[in-house]
């Protein structure tokens, strides 16, 4: 090592005698300690080293995907959520798929007046496709902002609150990874309830009613539109959730914080509409401009007095400024605390 | 390790500068660490924690450089945090999982594969004492048993350089001497790196050989313990049986300086005749020496005497701790 500047030659130590151990001039009285009874071991420990190679980053990643999103079908081993978490997302997918059912209870009716209410009530349409997406009740009003709340609570909170960021970014793991990673595990779980369900929607409406090509041809369009619809659902609500789970150290802050937003919102602009008769306010709603842009991707006529362009730039200023604030805030998390 | 690395020192670092907007957190550190067992001292905010943000390369340096095992910091941040393994000073670990589970997934973190970092998770975890407890949840730790866990997180790959941040922690002497047991036993047995902080300076005596001193950000010792412990002068210290007055005065009266707290005695030694003297004064002075021995100056001595000389008001190391260090808000 190289020197310092710092000499002590010539120092002094410091003194310190046992408290209550007199003046040094009393009467001393010797005490003996009883020795103190000794604990036997079997333990022998030894260090045992390790020469096997790393793994390369997508190796890295895939484990911080598979952490949450295994968690969800197995009870050990990964992030934990609780039973109560896991039971309500799976009655949320059982949910989703409820139209399934009704296609299937429909086709099994024949050709008749059943038939043909079941078929408009809950067969390929747009209006149904839309509705499959992004009807209000009950999809965005009972299911997909719960779900949302119940995956995207504590998902960078914990880390904040547990300190478990040390775990991450001691180790080569950057924070651009860790953030996509997370990002990645909150939008395939919706994904997997609100895209999926609706993929298995159309899909069995088509294998119930024995329909073929052309009919595929005449609604693929149609398919396609609430596809990405559903895709822009999953990705803005996972934005939002995510960077209110960075701006806590609360799974609980983080979830009611995602309803407020939404369900806030919303209802803020239905009063604004309801005493002034405009439905500017709606641009603050997430969910209502995904409803417009919706509505657009599937050819509905719109439900709203404001054009379109106001909701296409709304729900990309709304993206933008969510994952600018989650990345401001992973920059944050700390690996040493001071 | 890095291409140019030549093996002799672990870490260097040169002219290393770190600001944080107006305030200095890192002057001009220049660093030359040997393998072995090296303990980084300093009051609260040297900057021990900012150091060892740049030594991991998570920070970018304001100037100079600096290397850790050949890996450049500034640019190779990554490599050098696949050979280090990081034991945080405050808890780090998620309380819902085993102990296992989180020794596994930080294996996996860091590329291992899953069915290997199982296998070294056990390992590990019954290298630092947790065999039998390896399958509870963390939330159900003792705070010795969480140190444990993190030091099993840090070890999992065999790293090349374990950095710990205040190991003993909170911990009940059992656990603090388990913990320095086992960071030695890494030093040598295992032919590892450990670079140790801590407030508690018998804990760094116990594992490391060497001390790096930082104070407001400079580098203001870099040396082995014994070297500086042999700048001290030496002293002979006896405890008397009654007395303790007399036998000062009589010392004194022979020409001897003495430094006396209760019944202990300190007297400079001056030549190996000091000791029939202090012999011929007790007997003068009509007391019983019932110890004497030649003080042998610890790190916690070394430490203060550095302090002083800096200018710092630190009486002992205790001032330096908070209720952290002594397990009193670990839960809060």
């Amino acid at each position: 090592m190289s020197d310092d500047g710092i000499d002590i030659g010539g120092g002094k130590t410091r003194m310190e005698v046992a408290y209550g151990a007199g003046d040094g001039d009393d009467e001393a009285k010797a005490i003996v300690a009883s020795k103190e009874a000794e604990l036997g071991t079997i333990f022998e420990q030894s260090y045992r080293p390790w020469d096997g190679e790393l793994g390369p980053r997508w190796a890295r990643n895939y484990a911080i995907y598979r952490h949450h999103v295994y968690g969800l079908f197995r009870s050990t081993g990964h992030r934990h959520y609780h039973p109560m978490v896991r039971l309500t997302i799976f009655v949320i997918l059982l949910f989703s798929l409820l139209p399934v059912l009704m296609l299937f209870l429909a086709s099994l009716s024949g050709d008749g007046f059943m038939a043909d209410t079941f078929s408009r009530m809950w067969g390929i349409n747009r209006y149904n496709l839309w509705g499959q997406v992004l009807g209000y009740f009950p999809r965005n009003l009972c299911c997909w902002p719960l779900l949302t709340a119940l995956v995207v609570g504590g998902m960078i909170s914990d880390d904040r609150k547990n300190g478990t960021s040390a775990i991450y970014f001691s180790r080569p793991v950057t924070r651009l990874d860790y953030t996509a990673m997370k990002y990645l595990s909150v939008a395939v779980v919706l994904g997997f309830v609100i895209v999926l369900s609706y993929f298995v929607y159309y899909t069995s409406a088509i294998v119930f009613n024995n329909e073929g090509w052309a009919y595929l041809v005449d609604t693929l369009p149609m398919f396609v539109g609430g596809l990405i619809a559903g895709i822009l659902v999953v990705i803005t609500y996972t934005s939002i959730g995510l960077a209110l789970s960075s701006i806590s150290q609360s799974r609980f802050f983080a979830a009611i914080a995602f309803l407020s937003v939404i369900y806030g919102t919303k209802l803020l602009a239905l009063l604004i509409e309801t005493q002034f008769d405009t439905s500017i306010l709606y641009v603050l709603s997430p969910y209502d401009c995904l409803a417009q842009i919706g509505q657009w991707l599937l050819g509905i006529d719109s439900n709203y007095n404001h054009p379109l362009a106001f909701s296409l730039v709304s729900i990309i200023t709304i993206n933008a400024v969510c994952i600018a604030l989650l990345a401001a805030r992973v920059s944050s998390l700390e690996v040493t605390r001071e | 390790m890095g291409e140019e690395w030549d093996g002799k020192f672990v870490i260097t670092a040169r002219n290393l500068r770190k600001m944080y907007g107006p305030h200095l957190a890192l002057d001009d550190v220049n660093l030359e660490i040997p393998s072995g067992a090296v303990g980084i001292l300093g009051p609260n905010g040297a900057g021990k924690s900012t150091l060892f943000k740049c030594l991991l390369g998570l920070i970018t340096t304001t100037s100079g450089d600096g290397t850790v095992l050949g890996y450049d910091i500034r640019t190779e941040g990554d490599k050098i945090r696949a050979r280090i393994g990081y034991m945080p000073e405050y808890d780090a670990l998620d309380p819902g999982l085993s102990a296992i589970d989180q020794v596994r997934y930080a294996g996996e973190l860091l590329g291992m594969n899953p069915a290997h970092a199982t296998r070294r998770a056990h390992e590990v975890l019954e290298y630092v004492g947790l065999k039998d407890q390896r399958y509870r949840k963390i939330e159900t730790y003792s705070t010795g048993m969480k140190q444990a866990a993190k030091l099993a997180c840090a070890l999992v790959h065999d790293p090349d350089v374990l950095i710990c941040d205040e190991p003993t922690n909170g911990l009940d002497q059992r656990a603090r001497e388990f913990m320095l047991q086992t960071l030695r036993r890494t030093v040598s047995e295992g032919n590892r790196s450990v670079l140790m902080s801590s407030h508690v300076m018998d804990d760094v005596q116990e594992v490391c050989d060497r001390i790096v001193m930082i104070h407001n950000g400079k580098i203001v010792v870099q040396r082995r313990i014994e070297d500086l412990a042999r700048q001290i002068e030496r002293e002979i210290e006896i405890s008397v049986w009654g007395g303790a007055s007399r036998m000062q005065q009589e010392l004194e009266s022979r020409g001897f300086a003495v430094r006396r707290l209760g019944r202990v005695l300190r007297v400079d030694r001056v030549d190996d005749s000091t000791t029939r003297n202090i012999l011929e004064a007790a007997v003068s002075a009509d007391v019983q020496v019932r110890q004497m021995q030649e003080y042998e100056p610890d790190l916690e001595d070394i430490f203060l005497l550095i302090m002083e000389k800096l200018g710092a008001e630190v009486r002992s190391t205790s001032d330096l701790m908070t209720a952290a260090h002594t397990g009193g808000d670990l839960d809060e």
